[in-house]
């Protein structure tokens, strides 16, 4: 296990420039997947994180109530996907002195996680957890209502296909049907097919002709590729993580299914796709809220390598989650000791709330009153084995 | 202290799910059905107390019941067939168990939003303890007082007659047959009776977690449910707890900083486990602390 989120990366006094002697500690926890199928996505959230914190405590740390300077320390907890681990992982870092949370990856254990949070702040009725979750890579839509204590930086998928189906439309006017695969079992995948890129792709005037459907742990898509091959489709949709969709790619490529436009799931445009098809993936499109495009997304990129993982549109929000609370630290005036414990939190959680927008690495990320986030974000597809920018919409 | 009381809530529901398996493993029979009527029991007491406003007591009993009932119904058709056929058979119950709550969809409104099970999406916001003012301590409390009920009972019943008569079928159907035991009685009679249980444990369950979906009654929770009784052997009910504390308390939870390598020394645990204690942790045999004492006494003897 080389995950460096067992990593308490307490990085005191890497004093550079400003920075002051800091005995003071904020703690940032994060937890997800770190370990499974899913696993990698962890990983790099707790090297973004990671990454991101050393970055912050070299710069002088967060500047407390008090005007004295405190590191920042973060801890990357496994939930393995599993939504009772999840809530275990959640009580466990609402017992320690954690302020918040950065995380979790799986929609399917954000659902129930969100669930136990106390609904609405100050409901004295309703003996919900209290404690501030600010979500990083669970995309699935609509979960930040569940709980006022949940703030989510992920981006707005319906915003990003239904912009990407309109680029079709506009530069492949002969395109008329599509076909799409899901991967069935996964909360993410299975949501974003049926209410997301299938609703965009109609809205879009494209004929849907058929679905193939598929399991997270699946190995052989001959059958589906076989109906892909039949329909003859324009375009095919693959909402599936990178396993599968590689998977799904070969098999299209062993029986030349050769649509004219590949998309991708948002959660595929990561090095794991083409590290698993380079080949196969040639051409896929899908949009992204994370794209090395400026200095600042370069710079974090190299940092999260450095630290063992990779920046993609997942682990991007997890850098941007710290840099983020570092600001809501600083404007909501935190003590950090141990009797402030519980205020601390419920400022932190007031400083998200009352939050309307926030740097993000592409840009302004709007903050959405249900907690909710609008993001930027570019098309990328995969050309010789890179993710290349093919269209910004915000250009 | 909120996460030992959360970790004691996790580890009462499995005990649950593995003491519906016990009760149907000691007749000899391996079902893989047991998840399937926890995710029965979750969703019906989910219904309960979401969408029709119910207690969680009368809607955990509602969903034992209900549960039960079905068992019981599939209990016929599923212990004709004995040995690897069993399993086949129960595992594909609780696959179509699972493959229905993936279609099924009935929601009603309640203050202004609908409310219940909404097919692959899962079924939301299964809140009674949080929006009834129970704290973590309450609930807890009230799990574990469930478990020790149930418990108490099935450690009562294994020291009756009935207890004798499930064990006779497990150790050997041809004699139990000869000595006039109804073996299609005795084996749907433990499969109903691991179905209440069942049924119990994933009421509680869905609240406990306050979002249901399909995926989690799988065939993982299948196998956990017959490893907790296995692994902690059938001596008595209390080898059952204890592999669940095993499991969840030290694999699990107290493993989780592995990583990866929990996974691994997961099975690695199991299967010494298992080369070193083969009939269970506490055996086959109930540990003489437990045994009821007296004239009383009931055991199966050699006849004369």
């Amino acid at each position: 296990m080389k995950f460096s989120t067992l990593m308490t990366a307490s990085l005191l006094a890497l004093a550079a420039g400003p920075a002051v002697a800091q005995d003071k500690t904020i703690n940032i926890a994060g937890f997800g997947a770190s370990s499974g199928v899913v696993g990698i996505f962890g990983q790099n959230s707790g090297a973004a994180m990671a990454a991101a914190v050393e970055k912050i405590n070299a710069e002088g740390g967060v500047t407390l109530a008090d005007g004295s300077q405190a590191s920042l320390v973060t801890t990357y907890y496994d939930d393995r996907c599993n939504a009772e681990e999840g809530i275990s992982v959640l009580r466990r870092i609402a017992s320690t002195d954690a302020l918040v949370a950065v995380g979790p990856t799986c929609s399917n254990v954000a659902e129930p996680l969100f669930g136990i949070l106390q609904a609405k702040v100050d409901d004295a009725g309703d003996t919900g957890l209290q404690f501030p979750v600010f979500t990083d890579v669970a995309i699935k839509g609509g979960l930040a209502g569940i709980s006022e204590w949940v703030f989510r930086n992920t981006p707005s998928e319906s915003t990003m296909y239904d912009s990407l189906f309109a680029w079709i439309r506009e530069t492949h006017p002969d395109a008329k049907t599509i076909y799409g695969g899901v991967e069935e079992d996964f909360a993410h995948s299975r949501f974003t097919w049926y209410e997301v890129m299938r609703k965009a792709a109609e809205n879009h005037g494209f004929e849907v002709v058929g679905e193939a459907q598929w399991l997270l742990n699946d190995t052989n898509f001959s059958n589906q590729a076989r109906g892909m091959r039949r329909a003859e489709p324009d375009v095919v949709a693959i909402s599936a993580h990178p396993f599968t969709t590689c998977g799904m790619l070969r098999e299209m490529a062993r029986q030349r299914v050769e649509p004219k436009v590949l998309v991708g799931l948002t959660s595929s445009s990561s090095l794991e796709t083409l590290t698993g098809c380079a080949n196969e993936a040639e051409g896929i499109i899908i949009p992204t809220s994370f794209a090395p495009v400026n200095e600042g997304a370069q710079s974090a990129a190299a940092a999260v390598v450095a630290n063992g993982g990779q920046l993609d549109l997942h682990s991007a929000a997890a850098w941007e989650n710290i840099m983020i609370l570092k600001d809501v630290i600083e404007a909501a005036g935190i003590e950090g000791t141990d009797a402030s414990r519980e205020e601390d939190r419920r400022k932190i959680r007031d400083g998200l709330a009352a939050l309307t927008e926030a740097p993000g690495l592409l840009g302004m990320n709007k903050r959405m009153p249900d907690g909710e986030a609008v993001k930027p974000y570019v098309f990328v597809d995969a050309e010789n084995g890179k993710w290349e920018v093919l269209h910004n919409p915000g250009s | 202290m909120d996460f030992y009381l959360g970790l004691l809530q996790i580890i009462g529901v499995h005990t649950l799910l593995g003491l519906s398996a016990y009760v149907v493993l000691l007749t000899g029979q391996v079902s893989m059905a047991q998840a399937g009527f926890y995710a029965i029991g979750a969703y019906v007491a989910a219904m309960c107390t979401a969408m029709f406003g119910l207690h969680i007591l009368p809607a955990i009993i509602v969903a034992g019941l209900v549960t039960a009932a079905i068992a019981c119904v599939v209990g016929f058709p599923a212990l004709r067939v004995k040995g690897l056929m069993l399993v086949v058979a129960t595992l594909a119950f609780g696959e179509m168990v699972r493959l229905f709550f993936f279609n099924f969809s009935w929601q009603v409104e309640r203050g202004g939003e609908l409310i219940g099970p909404n097919s692959a999406e899962g079924f939301r916001a299964i809140r009674f303890f949080p929006e009834n003012g129970w704290e973590i301590w309450h609930v807890t409390g009230f799990i574990w007082i469930v478990v020790a009920v149930v418990m108490g009972a099935l450690w009562w019943i294994d020291n009756t007659r009935a207890g004798a008569v499930l064990r006779a079928v497990g150790h050997d159907e041809t004699a139990a047959q000869s000595i006039g035991l109804n073996l299609t009685a005795v084996k749907v009679g433990a499969m109903t009776l691991g179905g209440l249980v069942a049924g119990m444990g994933g009421g509680i369950y869905a609240h406990t977690v306050t979002h249901i979906e399909h995926a989690v009654f799988g065939v993982l929770l299948a196998t956990f449910a017959i490893a907790y009784p296995i692994l902690g052997g059938l001596g008595s009910v209390f080898g059952t707890l204890i592999a669940v504390i095993f499991i969840q308390g030290f694999l699990v939870e107290g493993l989780r900083f592995l990583g990866d390598w929990r996974s691994l020394l997961f099975g690695a645990l199991i299967v010494l486990a298992m080369n070193f204690r083969p009939t269970g942790l506490l055996g086959e045999r109930m540990p003489r602390l437990f045994k009821r004492r007296g004239p009383d006494k009931l055991e199966l003897k050699e006849a004369e």
